[in-house]
């Protein structure tokens, strides 16, 4: 199984109004994979997009988080402070909108909005780069200090921020002469085309347009372009009329040879110019690029085997740290369950957070978000639970009050045209309940890592190590200035479909059709290349040939950069084309999740039936079964299964008490009481059968 | 134009050839360019096509929202609407090409001819400026002969009740007479025609009870009988699944699928013979859709009514629709029957459209491949424009000759 990348447990929003609190999100738990695309589906009012705006921490002001967790690279999104959420919001963490015209700014242009955020972002990003990339070297060099050469190894770590810098050098003067040579060869094509047809005027400028070009792409790294004929050539156009056609078509094959030719790995070239000393003299292309990823590699061998040997260390440290630890958590689990009074608590807490704080390994790179987010979680849990009791304590006398007065009036025969509103109180066993599971969750977890030391693989965590050394020594040498993000922009919107990126880049919005608006939008998503992209209806508002464009292009998009995908809709198509896991959800509760195949062709919560049989496809003729009524208010959320008002095959129990999720397969749950072993049996409606039975005829047949 | 004629049944609608041109600044946005379709008694006609296509247009040209530039629109056999343009244009040629015939033959040295040519042409202008006039009469006036008829009907009636009226009921008699006839030469050919929007949140007053809003149509048709206009309010919110206790509640009380449920009340309560459906359920909520579908087919099952179907979401218009015209940059590209449409698909647009339809089914999604149309590779129009012709019986395509041929090919193979 691949990565999670994002966790939510027991999340649970809701929302105060003037009317009272609505109950949008109620203890909602998914996971999302790394690589996949998870749809969560239901109709207006479900709490879906509430979901996903916790996710980018851009609730609405009246929002209250009550409980839960949303886990993401060892952070808890639903504790972070505002300044911490600012390096993940639209980096890490990107979001497509409903509607584009909204969306976006209608009076700056799109080159503009695109390359805003890469040159805020550009200098912030550069220093955490490089701050990270400073302690984790620190970390290493202590881990490594009873053993190697402590100064040797952030020497030899340095030099990567060195390398970096002089390939970007290097790179930044490749791109260029590429650029121009991809320009030449461009309108060269062009001009074959219609060679014979043109005027001689007409030939004569273009020509004379594409031999600039073409005069300017002589690189180092480009030896087709550096060779005496492709000079001679160029010459001999520039001034005469001779041209004729056999020539130009040289030109195009040798500019077509040249652009054909291998990227050469600037890295490496970077690092052998930096260090190679007498090696780094430049003889013929191909083989000084060979030659750099021999010096590189053989360093690279060195430095991944002292790395190995510190993280090892740090490894080994960090499990006698929590063998020990172990026993103490074990005895607060048991105090936790017990009764809590102030003077125990507290100090229990702020003890356990220190613990789990020091035992963490300073060199892990896949981050556990348990361990991490203990320590705020556990404080801030505890501080909740003691200003809530005080609370409560205060309200009930309030209430009491009140109500004798209420009482005492009454009792006079008096008319009192006013009630007492209950007490608002806090829900104190849900944040013990979360305390003692956090502690729970972080035991399992210890006992798990400290169980097995063969678990541990030096070799593969030294390679993501110095992987993520280098990746922050990149962000760190990468200085992107107006042309630079101009340039990464325009790559964007080619990657995105839109055709004249030039031209478009100096457009406003309004110029352009609803689905270039869109892939604009996710254009910009892109730009700062996250991890997770968030679509929230984003193709409602477009209509079915923008919609399939861009569905591909989201697709297309997820699959070249290994993104992850939460994609929300109320379309069952859109659904079907899009996802790989569905999670449906209702009045604020996830009531069925599964994979496409399982929700699709053996859904069992009546609300999935419901859905799908109300939905006309090309082959439905007979009348179509509308669910009856309307969702209910979440001011009042009802005691049992919320659908079972509109549902056709609710029990008694669905009105009393609410169903827990029923495991069908190891992928596939579902919140119906229909599913309990003492349910009568329900046979899914024929309408849903027929449909699923057509569906699978079809996939037979093809 | 050769649409269906299809004689057995009554034609309620047809447009010929509607053009509707907007100004935006110097050039002219061709919203709607040369549409012609008839709608039958009773059937729903499915209009579909990508937005900005011009089928919202259509619907609001035909219901006079727009003054329509060009074409003209036959509402039971009365002209409802009608433009101008083309005729304009015709004027203009015709008055050009009189006066180079008369000064080409003048130059020939032929006399009587050349004043023959002028005679002729000026038979010809002479004839559409007629016809021109009588068009903008019609286009103004096209209510009052309605009315006149309706106030005709009404006063035939009464002779007939006068007549047979015992002496003590003669007064009321009157009265209703009076009552009836004010109301009748007030009517409207155009009240026939009812719309139903496709956003129920912005399409209603926020400041109009339900009440109000349902009952507005019958207010401003002159009728006065409060006790009348509850019994038919109360009656339209039954009808549409409503209870009578709705009726004093505002807009914001409702939910979106109750709203337009308001929406269709308010169109169905000035007993329309045809209703023009802007995309009513694309707004809607999933679950409330169905509901919405299922009362527009009951409604129409129940009065006959004829409905104009917008929408841009094929699977339902497939489902609701007994013809559907396919709409393509301000032309109507392909009409056919809803099964034959989608069985065999004849132009490349409407092939586009149908392979883009995304539906509930994962392993079909997962092989769907989507054909995209670009009209500059699909078609070579460069020698011969395409027309709308009858490739077979009954379905209706926009191409030309050597396309007319492939189609027919085409279908003969399957």
């Amino acid at each position: 199984m691949t990565d999670k990348k994002l966790e939510v447990k027991n999340l649970r929003i809701s929302f105060r109004t003037a009317s009272g609190k609505v109950q949008a999100v109620r203890d909602i738990s998914f996971d999302l994979y790394e690589g996949e695309t998870l749809a969560i589906v239901g109709e207006s009012g479900s709490g879906k997009s509430v979901t996903t705006r916790a996710v980018m921490g851009i609730s609405a002001l009246n929002a209250i988080i009550e409980n839960g967790e949303i886990f993401y690279d060892g952070r808890d999104l639903l504790k972070c402070s505002e300044e911490d959420f600012q390096s993940l919001r639209g980096d890490k963490i990107a979001m497509i909108f409903q509607d584009p015209m909204s969306s976006l700014n209608p009076i700056v242009k799109v080159g503009k909005q695109l390359t805003e955020a890469m040159l805020l972002k550009n200098r912030s990003r550069r220093r955490n780069a490089r701050k990270e990339f400073y302690r984790l070297l620190k970390e290493l060099c202590a881990a490594a200090k009873d053993g190697g050469a402590p100064n040797d190894y952030a020497r030899a770590a340095q030099r990567f921020v060195r390398a970096e810098k002089v390939g970007t050098r290097c790179e930044s003067r490749y791109r260029l002469a590429k650029q121009n040579a991809e320009e030449a060869h461009e309108r060269l094509c062009e001009l074959l085309l219609t060679y014979a047809k043109e005027s001689e005027t007409v030939i004569r400028t273009r020509c004379a347009r594409i031999l600039r070009y073409a005069s300017r792409c002589a690189d180092e790294f480009l030896p087709a372009f550096c060779t005496e004929e492709f000079e001679a050539l160029v010459q001999k156009l520039r001034p005469s009329d001779a041209r004729t056609e056999r020539e130009l078509r040289r030109l195009q094959q040798l500019l077509e040879e040249g652009l054909a030719a291998p990227e050469p790995d600037f890295y490496a070239i970077g690092f052998l110019r930096a260090f190679g000393g007498a090696d780094a003299d430049a003889g013929d292309a191909a083989e000084y690029g060979r030659r750099a990823r021999e010096y590189c590699a053989a360093f690279d061998g060195e430095f991944l085997r002292m790395t190995a040997e510190s993280a090892a260390r740090s490894h080994a440290a960090s499990v006698l740290k929590k063998r020990l630890a172990l026993s103490e958590l074990q005895q607060a689990a048991a105090a936790l369950r017990g009764e809590w009074r102030r003077e125990e608590i507290a100090p229990l807490a702020k003890k356990l957070a220190a613990l789990v704080q020091g035992c963490i390994d300073p060199v892990e790179i896949r981050k556990e978000s348990a361990e991490r987010t203990f320590a705020p979680c556990v404080l801030s849990y505890c501080a909740r639970y003691f200003a809530g009791e005080r609370k409560n304590e205060k309200e009930e006398r309030r209430y009491q009050k009140q109500t004798q007065r209420r009482d005492a009036l009454l009792a006079k025969n008096k008319a009192v045209d006013w009630k007492v509103t209950p007490p608002s109180l806090t829900d104190l066993d849900a944040i013990k309940g979360s305390m003692i599971s956090a502690v729970e969750t972080l035991i399992g977890l210890y006992r798990r890592q400290t169980a097995d030391d063969a678990a541990f693989d030096k070799e593969s965590e030294a390679r993501a190590i110095v992987a993520h050394l280098k990746e922050l020594a990149s962000q760190t040498a990468v200085r992107i200035d107006k042309s630079a993000a101009k340039r990464r922009a325009i790559r964007l919107l080619n990657e995105v479909g839109i055709p004249d990126a030039e031209k478009r880049y100096g457009q406003y919005p309004f110029e352009l059709s609803g689905g270039q608006r869109q892939r604009i939008v996710i254009a910009i998503a892109l730009s700062a290349d996250p991890d997770i992209l968030i679509c929230d209806e984003p193709t409602t508002a477009l209509d079915v040939t923008i919609q399939a464009q861009i569905l591909e292009l989201i697709n297309k998009v997820k699959r070249e950069r290994n993104l992850s995908v939460i994609f929300i809709t109320h379309d069952l198509g859109v659904v079907a084309n899009i996802a790989d896991r569905i999670a449906v959800m209702y009045a604020g509760k996830i009531v069925e999740y599964g994979t496409a195949d399982e929700i699709f062709y053996s859904p069992a919560h009546p609300y999935t039936w419901a859905l799908l049989s109300s939905v006309p496809d090309l082959e439905s003729s007979e009348r179509l079964e509308a669910i009856p009524g309307t969702p209910p208010n979440m001011i009042y959320p009802p005691a049992g299964d919320a659908f079972a008002e509109r549902n056709r095959y609710a029990l008694a129990i669905d009105f009393k008490r609410q169903p827990p999720m029923f495991r069908i397969t190891d992928t596939h749950y579902a919140a119906t009481w229909l599913l309990h072993p003492m349910a009568p049996k329900v046979e899914i409606p024929a309408s849903v059968t027929e449909r699923i039975r057509r569906m699978k005829k079809e996939a037979d047949r093809e | 134009m050769n649409n269906p004629t299809d004689e057995k049944r009554e034609v309620l609608l047809r447009v010929e050839d509607l053009c509707q041109y907007f100004k935006s600044g110097s050039t002219e946005l061709k919203a709607v360019d040369g549409v012609s379709f008839q709608i039958y008694k009773g059937e729903v006609f499915g209009l579909v096509g990508e937005s900005g296509c011009g089928k919202t247009t259509t619907g609001r040209s035909v219901i006079k929202l727009y003054k329509i530039t060009s074409g003209n629109v036959w509402f039971k056999n009365a002209r409802i609407a009608a433009g101008t343009r083309k005729l304009e244009e015709a004027l203009h040629a015709a008055r050009k090409e009189g006066r180079r015939r008369a000064a080409e033959l003048q130059k020939q040295g032929d006399a009587a001819g050349a004043k023959a040519a002028r005679r002729q042409a000026a038979q010809e202008v002479k004839r559409l400026q007629q016809e021109i006039r009588q068009a903008k009469y019609d286009d103004e006036h096209c209510n009052h002969a309605y009315a006149a008829a309706e106030a005709e009907a009404v006063r035939a009636e009464y002779e007939e009740k006068k007549k047979t009226c015992p002496a003590d009921e003669a007064e009321a008699l009157e009265k209703e007479y009076k009552e009836k006839l004010r109301i009748a030469s007030h009517e409207r050919i155009t009240n026939k025609i009812q719309m139903i929007f496709q956003d129920p949140i912005a399409s209603l007053n926020p400041r109009m009870t339900v009440r109000d809003t349902i009952a507005e149509g019958l207010i401003i048709k002159g009728i006065r009988d409060k006790k009348y206009i509850d019994e038919q309010v109360y009656r339209m919110l039954d009808l549409v699944g409503l209870v009578p206790e709705h009726a004093g509640r505002y807009p914001h009380e409702f939910s979106g699928g109750q709203r337009q449920r308001i929406g269709i009340a308010r169109a169905v309560i000035m007993n329309p013979e045809l209703i023009i459906a802007d995309e009513p359920i694309s707004a809607l909520d999933v679950s409330i859709q169905a509901q919405v579908i299922n009362l527009l087919n009951d409604l129409r099952k129940q009065f006959g009514l004829t409905v104009l179907f917008i929408a841009h979401d094929l699977s339902v218009v497939k489902y609701f629709s007994d013809r559907i015209a396919v709409m393509y940059f301000g032309k109507i590209v392909e009409l056919a029957d809803s099964d034959e449409l989608f069985a065999h698909p004849m132009h490349p647009y409407t092939r586009s459209l149908l392979s883009a339809i995304p539906l509930p089914d994962p392993a079909y999604e997962k092989k769907r491949k989507r054909i995209t149309y670009n009209p500059l590779l699909a078609h070579d129009y460069s020698q011969d424009k395409p027309s709308f012709r009858e490739v077979l019986p009954r379905h209706f395509v926009l191409c030309n000759d050597a396309e007319l041929e492939r189609y027919r090919r085409e279908a003969e193979e399957q």
